[in-house]
């Protein structure tokens, strides 16, 4: 029996992000669907990575170490990586555990798209 | 809705070893403690560290074993909510010194899982191991019930192991 409100991951584009949408709760049981949506984005070549949450989904900590291991990847593949739709309780986890420190978080996918063009702009 | 003016303040569940339970557990746990006025950015921090300390226990301390359970008594003491989540100890409980940081866990080295115990430890007023007659873990989280209270939480008596 599943108990939770199992995770539906997609993908789309939109002005040269990639977005992730997460609906659902983000546990261990996440994982699979999570990095080969990121696989399926990297693989196109992307430069920006959006994770787009639905507020008041559940996170756990099996859940976060999914996202640990997604910005280890980022990393070494010289992308950026930013959150959006957390509710903010999610926001204070995120930066409590330090992955604020490695994905700018946004309220909303609106705010992200114009941050990751604020910060292309920067860079070029 | 108007609840009594001498509310119930005990409260105890078995709940199955299986991940996905402490999602129970977490939303009977919640009612309970709104009922008892304890606040809602405080709930929100309860849910999130009560569902770290049961999949600590299902998965840990019980090792994932389906025949076994995880009990969770919740109570008030003082001006607390305390909430003791026990599992049945095929495992005990063994602390690590400190939990590797994101930094550590980004540069390889050790497990991206592990950050439970931090996290709880951040969203309650007290946290820790207490000491039990019956064989397994027994995990003690406490929050205030009113945002006045400048008291903690007052221990159990026993042995009481903060993270």
């Amino acid at each position: 029996m599943m108990l939770e409100d199992e995770l539906t991951v997609s993908t789309r584009d939109r002005e040269g992000v990639a977005i992730v949408d997460l609906v659902g709760d983000v546990t261990t049981f996440a994982e699979e669907k999570i990095n080969s949506a990121y696989r399926e984005v990297t693989n196109k070549g992307t430069r920006f990575v959006l994770l787009n949450f639905r507020q008041n989904d559940y996170i756990n900590s099996a859940g976060i170490a999914i996202l640990i291991g997604i910005v280890t990847e980022v990393n070494r593949n010289g992308q950026k990586l930013a959150v959006s739709g957390l509710s903010q309780h999610f926001q204070k986890i995120f930066r409590m555990v330090g992955l604020a420190q490695y994905a700018e978080i946004y309220q909303n996918e609106d705010e992200a798209i114009s941050g990751f063009k604020r910060n292309t702009l920067r860079v070029s | 809705m108007t609840y009594p003016t001498n509310p119930i303040t005990s409260m105890e569940l078995i709940l199955p070893n299986e991940l996905g339970y402490e999602l129970i557990a977490r939303d009977a746990v919640a009612a309970f403690a709104w009922r008892l006025g304890v606040p809602i950015d405080r709930i929100d921090d309860l849910k999130t560290a009560l569902c770290e300390a049961c999949i600590n226990a299902i998965e840990h301390g019980n090792s994932l074993k389906p025949d076994l359970h995880v009990e969770i008594l919740c109570r008030v003491e003082d001006e607390c909510l305390v909430i003791e989540v026990c599992d049945e100890g095929v495992r005990p409980f063994a602390p690590k010194a400190e939990p590797l940081s994101i930094v550590e866990k980004l540069a390889g080295m050790g497990s991206l899982r592990g950050m439970g115990l931090m996290l709880i430890s951040q969203l309650c007023d007290e946290s820790g191991f207490v000491s039990r007659d019956d064989v397994g873990n027994c995990f003690r989280l406490a929050f205030q019930r009113h945002r006045a209270a400048s008291l903690g939480c007052s221990s159990n008596p026993g042995s009481h192991v903060s993270v």
